[in-house]
């Protein structure tokens, strides 16, 4: 049973491996791949583009799909609810607000946007974390709590983006509009520690508290009765969710359905086991916003497209799927 | 109130539900060693019970004590090492009956920590207890209903804590995994508290037999005691004839039926 999914995630990872080689091949420039790695290239301008701008995208892309995917998961496990992704807690409308205001206040900044968007995330799930432990202190019940102040603060910071847009300059508006839409242009080097980072951080939490995430995801009654400090883990566990989908959000704008999708398309095909499903989701969101990227920057060439928006048609496509074959075998 | 085989003590515990529902004041000990059966009709308290002795439910009023430590304030892992819990209804998840029977293992385990050899065999040992040993790898919501619950009894006994507190731990299970399960309990020597439906199965196996009603104690003592025809058909609603089992000679009560 254990070196059967072992197996699984060395397939997953093969895949992640292929996936990263292949994307570095391709781009608007040939690049001489084999040569440049083993360091016997000579022309600066390769070198350039590869460890400047390919090498870093590709691998902010791999790292930004793995860190939504599992925030997705890790939502969906601590929420009890297959529905549950970092949209639904407040965080990318908050990052979005933050990126709004920087933009608007200080549009020649160029760290001023991942800066402002990162402040607003975690402003907000800071908020929603709040509201939730306030309302369930008087007695709610914690879950469905938590999602309904993670949609009151979501719609809230839209609104206010929507309306701080609405008055803004349209140069101004075009940037956040392109921004929220989402990309992997502006990679660099920093994001992809900070992200790397996050992302180690968050699977050696969830290994080693993989037994009180069982309870957890089982039921609070369950994890209390087995000593599990519920309020404590659950509060970890959504600030490094926190973390990771501002720092998404910061460096690559809304990049939606990687957290929804990708879970799911994990637990069809390996089932739903803890460990299987975090690492899974894992690896599946890295191949996948791996490959979305590539289509994104190479379809129309030079011209990029949102990546946001091909992560969409794929999430709304995958559903659409899915609720067709649940309704095939009641027909 | 000093005696030393008092194991687990609700002083005067009150509590009321969101619904207006109050459980209390309610004062009594359970005794090291003995099996208790909490009886009484739908809705008379028993899950809110046990739950506030399980500390997932704190009193407004009144406290209850574990070896005359004030359960509120140990510390919950150390809480778990003592006291084990079996709610009623578990919701199915994507679990094998290895990793439930790990869940029960946790409260002895600091985070980095694998299970031992000794850890295996005492799972081993729990899944021959409840006849599931050859289901260890199975995932639970591909076994049929008592076969979950005997899952879920192995991981409180995999648990090795001394006070046990089921929320009707026979629901689900065949005739012959009730009696074998309550035979097991018996000869464990732990401390059980577990509510009943089944008056008769109750009077076979427990020591003592604590009776609610709308939140209030109605009758505690042993099986002869409490199983009174009069108390019975005011808990219950239906008249009733209370004698005894050709087994053992322990209580038997047969209820009259409705007819209309």
């Amino acid at each position: 049973m254990i070196r059967h999914r072992l197996l699984q995630m060395l397939l997953l990872a093969g895949a992640l491996a292929v996936s990263v080689l292949t994307a570095l091949q391709i781009g608007v420039v040939d690049l001489p791949l084999w040569s440049l790695l083993t360091g016997q290239a000579t022309d600066p301008l390769p070198q350039q583009i590869f460890w400047q701008l390919r090498l870093p995208r590709v691998l902010l892309a791999g790292l930004a799909g793995a860190a939504l995917a599992l925030c997705g998961a890790l939502l969906q496990l601590l929420s009890r609810n297959e529905l549950a992704d970092p949209y639904l807690f407040g965080v990318v409308s908050g990052a979005a607000l933050g990126a709004t205001i920087s933009s608007l206040l200080f549009p020649a900044l160029a760290l001023a946007l991942p800066a402002a968007a990162f402040a607003g995330a975690l402003i907000a799930i800071l908020l929603v974390l709040t509201l939730a432990q306030r309302a369930t202190a008087q007695g709610m019940q914690s879950l469905s709590t938590l999602l309904l102040t993670g949609l009151a603060v979501s719609f809230c910071a839209s609104a206010i983006a929507s309306l701080l847009l609405y008055q803004a300059d349209s140069f101004a508006a075009n940037r956040i509009i392109f921004w929220l839409m989402g990309s992997l242009s502006h990679a660099d080097w920093l994001a992809v520690q900070l992200l790397a980072v996050s992302l180690v951080i968050t699977l050696l939490v969830c290994s080693l508290g993989r037994r009180q995430l069982m309870a957890l995801a089982w039921s609070d009654d369950m994890a209390k009765s087995l000593g599990v400090a519920v309020a404590r883990w659950r509060l970890l566990l959504l600030l490094l969710c926190a973390l990771l989908t501002a720092v998404v959000v910061a460096y690559c704008g809304g990049i939606g359905f990687v957290g929804l999708m990708i879970p799911h398309l994990i637990r069809l095909m390996f089932g739903g086991q803890i460990l299987t499903l975090l690492f899974g989701s894992a690896l599946g969101g890295a191949i996948f916003l791996i490959w979305v990227d590539t289509v994104a920057r190479s379809a129309l060439a030079p011209q990029e497209l949102p990546i946001g928006i091909l992560t969409a048609l794929c999430g709304s496509a995958f559903f659409l799927l899915l609720l067709s074959r649940r309704r095939s075998p009641n027909e | 109130m000093t005696d030393t085989s008092v194991l687990l003590q609700c002083q005067q515990v009150q509590l009321q539900l969101p619904g207006g529902f109050v459980l209390g004041p309610l004062s009594f000990a359970l005794t090291a060693g003995k099996i208790y059966g909490l009886l009484g009709a739908n809705g008379a308290g028993k899950s809110t019970l046990l739950q506030l002795l399980a500390a997932l439910k704190s009193p407004d009023q009144g406290q209850v004590l574990l070896q005359q430590q004030p359960l509120q304030q140990l510390e919950p892992r150390a809480r778990a090492r003592q006291l084990a819990y079996l709610s009623q209804q578990q919701p199915p998840t994507d679990m094998t009956v290895q990793q439930l029977l790990q869940l029960g293992l946790m409260p002895h385990k600091a985070l980095w920590q694998a299970d031992s050899r000794a850890d295996k065999a005492a799972m081993e040992a729990a899944l021959r207890q409840v006849g599931l040993a050859a289901k260890a790898s199975a995932l639970l919501r591909h076994l049929s209903g008592g076969e979950q619950q005997r899952a879920h009894l192995a991981r409180v006994l995999v648990q090795q804590a001394g006070v046990l507190l089921l929320d009707e731990p026979v629901n689900h299970l065949d005739i012959r995994y009730q009696h074998q399960l309550l035979a097991t309990l018996r000869g464990s020597g732990l401390t059980v508290l577990a509510s009943f439906h089944d008056i008769n199965l109750a009077a076979a196996y427990c020591d003592e037999l604590l009776m609610l009603q709308h939140g209030q104690l109605m009758a505690a003592g042993t099986p002869a005691q409490v199983l009174q025809p009069q108390l019975l058909e005011q808990v219950y609603g239906r008249p009733c004839l209370v004698d005894q089992s050709p087994f053992e000679q322990h209580c038997r009560v047969t209820f009259a039926p409705e007819r209309r």
